[in-house]
């Protein structure tokens, strides 16, 4: 969180607006992309809409005006028109400074976040360029979040060699203010795939702006600490309080504060910094650095970049939410000249501001939010069933202002108060407005909520027609709780005037005495009155209050409940409404003493079982539900059935929009999220006219759409996807389209969705963990930092335990973890000390839960099990950490090497040391793709000029075999070419016991004479092509070790196809024997596979026939092996292997 | 679909094949459009969305013929197992052949989690495998036909005589094979792939 915060104070007011005002640029990018699908360039697949449009391009093709050549270069010139006048209005920078994204221009591909209308914008008023075409020569960049396996294996022919980088990049070089590196950036899905070593010898950031960087991560640091300290002490107070709901809000709440107080100060401290995400891991990036010298720290930088986009963009809109408060509250009169969707461009805003439904529907996040205190009604809750066991002799007030909404507005008018006088939105005189409230004058008219104003002014012809006035409301409406609270600490808030009270605690106190004190002081603070029932429970509280109004207080004793309710008519018990009352009236039951001749199990028949029961329950006086028991909603949502008129479809799609942000809001408010979504949609009835109610909705048939998705969100973006896809099912001709509302129901609260993943996290065990682990940890002097902790941990020998932090260093942890984004609701949990872990389990834990674990501890943990390992094995004491991730490397290779010790014992040379480092650390790469930015960086920090051995001789065979092949074959391509000969020497002398195609032992092992060429690790027939003299097949063995998983014949197929541009043929002499080495391999292959993975013949045989257009060779290949193919699936399947032809 | 936890680990290898045949099995009815689309209802298995038959009788022939592979598989005596569509003229149309292979002799625990992994590609694959097939004549019939590496020999459990020894109509030319799907993951090794009548097939 504090990252998004501090990013976009740096980012300045451009950035806040991004998450509200999007919707011009995003409107203008639905045109295009619309557009966008009749292109024939290659458009790389886009982000949004069926590609049904591409299929007929044929048909555009012969239309007259269709040169879609001439078409796109126009259009291609326009954008970039568009783009420049727009770049020369929207640049941020001054004309000094060279802008940030100088020479850049990037590509977006598919679905990012943020989308690629924010990116172009960054790139707007960042100097950079954007197109919205892919091509070879304007791109410089793509930027995506996620490719489609497809494009991954061929990434080359995808990307055309350009650099493939997630968005952060942009995000980070907005915020660094200049020109990260992208290497780190790159899409992880590639890491694993991109020849790397070499890439990482060459330094890329200059010294001077580093030694900024670090400056600032200090700062950051000093500002974290404060923090700690501060949640340390939040934390410790809280732990006590037991009951983790309880607290857990609570702790939230102060947390958040605490956040925004902090990461404010920080930007004021530094508002240069870039890096602000380091505040989750400063305090392990200090320390760490404390420790390195100064090369090693300039080369650090670029990994504390953010890597969670799409967290910091949702948390960024909540902490605006939060700070601006909620939307109405700035509501001022209604605006006289817009009514209608036509009009207003910010309608659906404006419509909620002067709705009081809108009003009392998002009153109560406001109340939870001004009394974070109701957590406490939780605790009373549980003591109160306590207290309801062994007392019956419960007492509940209800309160309620009377005729809140007018009172309110006419406090200031003294010389109204006897008059009759209604509130409503709007006082016209064609009186075609409804009333939403009237005093107690008005209702003696016979005026009614619900009316409209021209019937009401007929009954009275000198009502006052006054407009709401939400501020005043709020004021009262706080008022009125502050006084609640004040008297009572079990206050369950029912609306903004109207609340429960539990006084059965306030032993002493006569509670209708109680109820008279607080009117009192209501209307002294206020100007208002308000009514108060008193019971037993609050179903007859409420009902007492009924009696009691106006401004009056009744008392209803346990004695007369039965004979209060057995004329009151049903209709006026909570929950029975005009249904209800009709059905049993139709049972001539009108009044609660006839329904209590009812039995409960008929009533429970006819009426489901629920209601049944709650009719037996209120007809006789029974409540049991508890003050403070909070209903939470089930579905959130907005609908707006008043002015809504629309031209055409766009005024449609901006009204949605709108909408959208309207409902993102509302959830954002509540703290939830939601799964499925609602539209709701009014349509004119064909024979209605134009409503009596002016821009009323009228006469309506209700039609409504909704879809599910499997994961809970509130953000805008999805949100407005959502909806018009939902729209697109209606069909609907928008003019007939008189009010639209979305709702989200299936709703997660923010919390708990993060707690689902929480519980997948290690800390609940870790707990348990610690118990066993006594005897194993030697609890040493604690190290105030780390400096010292290292020190001392080394001179320990080979012992095995070690290290405890201290306090401030635990409570770090938990800092770090709220402001991941992940952690609030967790905090209780204590993270046991380090001393605590038994190592011999963390050790032996998977590299992902240690790196999960290693991101709770702040990256302390590794350190600490390197440290214990590495004493053992000098090979690892030389290391040094840079960071977190590396250290996590570190471990990784410190476990490997304990696993495997001959590579680490037979080495002893400084420069093998260094060499080894690199190999071990690249060895982790396909494990861990979060180490790999740090791995190349601190390659980096290391000597760059002779990493390589000078030759093999130096290198450690045993090492070398043990490596993935493509790490071997990353190394040697980073050989100089005479080395390579050592290389195939290597190759034969490999013990069986790894090779990847024992898998299949039955045929392997009866074929086994004769079958040769594919045992190995690399298989024979690899060194035999390598010595081979013909071009082709060297060029062969060599895709053996470019292939990602060359085990496969398919993937050496693939790459070969990638590769090979050129025109692979070359006759020479030893044309035919090459071929019939190669038909060997095949045939082998077919005999090794045929049985258990026909699959994998026929893709390695449709690559071959692809190959056989381009090349002679495979072409003669291919036509020799493919009978022998035949023979072999006949034999095994019955039948004929159908290669169909492809081009 | 509740697999016993008390089994022998190849028991329970056959359980989870004839589970995942009974999806699998439910996905190329979907896939050929044989029923309208209504007849289907989305389900998750191993966390993939697949089809599951909203018919009763047609969830119960597939549910009933592949469970009664149960006991047959559970010995290794099914070599295919094969989804049969069928023209008026009772002629093969197209095969799906789903080709077995149990290795007996495997007795240690199995990581069901690898299983499905493995068993999970062929749902995502099959549901992408529509361009492959033929698009089938009108009123078509279809049937599961398994095949056994030996007959079986007659045993008095009930469910194995669901089982019926067919006089199916065979193709008079080998017939031309479309690979959809290969796993080997030791023990249980499946394939799929289709069968078409090859082009020089004497047409009826």
């Amino acid at each position: 969180m504090s990252l998004d915060s501090s990013r976009s104070a740096n980012s300045g007011p451009q950035n806040l607006k991004r998450s509200f005002n999007s919707n011009s640029s995003n409107d203008k990018g639905n045109s295009s992309n619309s557009k966008k699908r009749k292109s024939n360039q290659k458009t790389l697949g886009m982000a949004w809409g069926p590609n049904s449009l591409s299929t007929s391009r044929s048909s555009f093709r012969s239309s007259p005006f269709s040169d879609f050549g001439s078409y796109m270069v126009e259009k291609n010139r326009k954008l970039q028109n568009q783009f420049d006048a727009e770049a020369s209005n929207s640049s941020l920078s001054d004309s000094s400074t060279k802008p940030i994204f100088h020479g850049v221009s990037i590509f977006v591909d598919g679905f990012t976040v943020p989308s690629s209308q924010e990116l172009r914008r960054y790139m707007l008023n960042y100097g950079g360029r954007f197109e919205n075409y892919f091509s070879r020569h304007r791109v410089t960049h793509i930027i995506c979040s996620n490719l489609p396996d497809s494009k991954i294996k061929n990434i080359r022919s995808f990307s055309g060699g350009l650099p493939v980088v997630k968005p952060t990049w942009i995000l980070d070089s907005v915020a660094a203010k200049r020109l990260l590196s992208w290497v780190p950036y790159q899409l992880d899905q590639l890491a694993s795939n991109q020849p790397t070593l070499s890439a990482f010898f060459t330094s890329k950031f200059s010294p001077a702006s580093e030694g900024v960087f670090t400056a600032a991560i200090c700062e950051v640091k000093h500002a974290t600490e404060d923090l700690c300290l501060k949640d340390a002490s939040t934390d410790a107070k809280f732990s006590e309080e037991g009951e983790p709901s309880e607290w857990r809000k609570k702790i939230t709440e102060e947390h958040d504060e605490l956040m925004r107080g902090n990461t404010d100060s920080k930007v004021i401290e530094e508002p240069s910094s870039s890096y602000s995400e380091a505040s989750q891991e400063v305090k392990g990036v200090e320390r760490s650095y404390l420790e390195q010298d100064d090369e090693s720290k300039e080369n650090n930088g670029p990994q504390y970049c953010p890597e969670q986009p799409s967290a910091s963009v949702s948390s960024h809109c909540f902490d605006n939410h939060s700070i601006k408060g909620l939307p109405h509250s700035t509501a001022l009169g209604p605006s006289k000249q817009r009514h209608s969707t036509l009009g207003d461009p910010n309608f659906v805003e404006n419509y909620f501001k002067n709705s009081r439904l809108h009003f009392i529907g998002t009153w109560r996040n406001r109340y939870r939010k001004r009394f974070p205190s109701l957590p406490n009604g939780f605790k009373c809750v549980n003591s109160h069933l306590d207290v309801s066991a062994d007392t019956q002799k419960t007492a509940i007030i209800h309160i309620d202002m009377d005729c809140f909404f007018v009172s309110v507005v006419i406090r200031s008018h003294p010389e109204l108060h006897d008059k009759p006088v209604a509130v409503c939105h709007s006082d016209n005189p064609k009186g075609t407005a409804e009333i939403s409230s009237a005093n107690y004058p008005a209702r003696d008219y016979g005026i009614r909520a619900g009316m409209f104003v021209r019937d009401a002014k007929a009954l009275c012809t000198h009502l006052v027609i006054l407009s709401y006035n939400f501020e005043a409301y709020e004021e009262v409406a706080d008022q009125f709780y502050n006084i609640l609270h004040k008297h009572c600490n079990r206050v369950q808030a029912v609306s903004c005037d109207e609340a429960f009270l539990d006084v059965t605690d306030l032993e002493g106190e006569d509670p209708q005495l109680l109820a008279s004190v607080i009117r009192k002081e209501i209307f002294e603070a206020t100007g208002c009155t308000a009514s108060a029932g008193i019971a037993v429970n609050m179903l007859m509280a409420r009902l007492a209050t009924r009696t009691a109004k106006p401004n009056g207080q009744c008392y209803i004793s346990p004695e007369r409940v039965d004979e209060y309710l057995d004329q009151l008519p049903i209709k006026a018990l909570p929950g029975i409404g005009h249904v209800l009352e009709e059905k049993l009236k139709n049972r001539n039951v009108r009044t609660c003493g006839q329904l209590r001749m009812i039995s409960k199990d008929s009533l429970q028949k006819d009426f489901r079982f629920k209601t049944g029961e709650m009719l037996w329950n209120y007809c006789r006086g029974v409540d049991n539900r508890l003050v403070g028991t909070i209903q939470e909603s089930k579905s959130v949502g907005a609908e707006v059935n008043w002015g809504v008129r629309f031209r055409d479809l766009q005024d449609t799609q901006h009204f949605l929009l709108d909408l959208c942000k309207e409902v993102s809001l509302r959830l954002q408010g509540c703290g939830v999220q939601g799964r499925t979504f609602t539209l709701k949609i009014k349509k004119r009835r064909k024979d209605a006219g134009e409503p009596a109610k002016y821009m009323g909705c009228g006469d309506c048939e209700n039609l409504s759409h909704s879809t599910t998705v499997p994961l809970a969100t509130d953000d805008v973006e999805v949100l407005q996807r959502i909806t018009k896809q939902l729209f697109g099912f209606f069909h609907i001709d928008v003019k007939d389209i008189r009010g639209v509302g979305l709702q989200v129901s299936r709703l997660e609260s923010v919390d708990t969705s993060k707690q689902v993943l929480e519980r997948n996290s290690l800390k609940s065990w870790l707990i348990s963990a610690s118990a066993r682990s006594e005897e194993q940890c030697d609890i040493n002097g604690i190290a105030k930092d780390r400096v010292g902790t290292d020190t001392e941990g080394r001179s320990m020998g080979g012992n095995s335990g070690v290290l405890c932090t201290d306090p401030v260093g635990n409570s770090v942890l938990r800092t770090n973890n709220t402001s991941n984004g992940e952690g609030c609701s967790n905090q209780g949990l204590s993270i046991p000390l380090l001393c605590d872990l038994d190592m011999g389990v963390v050790e032996s834990l998977p590299s992902e839960l240690l790196s999960e674990l290693n991101e709770m501890y702040g990256g302390k943990l590794v350190d600490l099990i390197a440290k214990s390992k590495g004493q053992g094995e000098n090979s690892t004491g030389s290391l040094c950490f840079h960071s977190p991730e590396l250290a996590k490397v570190a471990v990784e290779e410190a476990e490997r090497s304990r696993n495997s010790d001959p590579i680490s014992l037979s080495r002893t040379a400084a420069e093998m040391k260094g060499k080894q480092h690199i190999l071990d650390g690249l060895q982790t790469v396909p494990d861990s793709g979060a180490g790999f930015n740090s791995i190349a960086i601190s390659i980096q920090g290391l000597d760059n000029n002779d990493l390589m051995p000078s030759s093999l001789s130096q290198v450690d065979t045993s090492v070398l075999q043990q490596l993935p092949e493509e790490l071997r074959a990353d190394i040697f391509e980073s050989l100089p070419e005479h080395r390579r000969q050592e290389i195939s020497t290597l190759g034969p002398n490999r013990d069986n016991l790894h090779h990847p195609l024992c898998i299949n032992p039955p045929e392997s092992t009866d074929s086994g004479l004769t079958n040769t060429l594919w045992i190995g690790n690399p298989p024979m027939w690899v060194d035999k092509f390598k010595v081979s003299n013909l071009l082709m097949l060297r060029f062969f063995a060599d895709m053996y070790y470019k292939a990602k998983s060359a085990e496969n014949l398919s993937s050496i197929l693939q790459c070969t196809i990638a590769e090979s541009l050129h025109p692979l043929d070359a006759k020479c002499d030893a044309w035919n024997e090459a071929v019939h080495s190669f038909n060997e391999l095949l045939v082998e292959y077919i005999k090794l596979k045929i049985v258990v993975d026909i699959e994998e013949i026929y893709v390695c045989f449709r690559l071959l026939r692809r190959l056989s257009t381009r090349s002679e060779f495979f072409l003669e290949v291919y036509n020799l092996v493919f009978p022998h193919l035949q023979v072999s699936v006949d034999e095994n399947y019955g039948g004929n292997l159908h290669i169909p032809l492809n081009k | 679909m509740e697999r016993k936890d008390n089994q022998s680990p190849r028991g329970h290898i056959a359980g989870i094949l004839v589970e995942f045949l009974e999806v699998a099995i439910t996905s190329v009815v979907f896939l050929k459009g044989i029923y309208s689309p209504g007849a289907f209802e989305r389900r998750r298995y191993m966390n993939v969305v697949v089809q599951r038959a909203r018919h009763p009788q047609l969830r119960d022939y597939i549910h009933s013929a592949v469970s009664g592979l149960l006991p047959f598989i559970e010995k290794g005596l099914v070599e295919r197992v094969a989804v049969i569509f069928f023209n008026t003229d009772n002629i093969p149309v197209e095969r799906f052949m789903f080709k077995l292979a149990v290795n007996q002799s495997f007795d240690s625990k199995v990581e069901e989690s690898d299983l499905e992994f493995s068993l999970r590609s062929f749902l995502v694959k099959l549901s992408v495998s529509q361009p492959l097939t033929k698009v089938l004549p009108c009123d078509c019939r279809w049937e599961i036909t398994a095949y056994f590496r030996s007959l079986p020999q007659v045993s008095n459990c009930k469910d194995t005589e669901l089982w019926i020894s067919t006089d199916t109509k065979q193709w008079q030319q080998p017939p031309l094979i479309t690979p959809i799907k290969s796993m080997n993951s030791e023990p249980l090794g499946v394939q799929l792939y289709l069968e078409h009548p090859s082009p020089s097939e004497p047409k009826s």
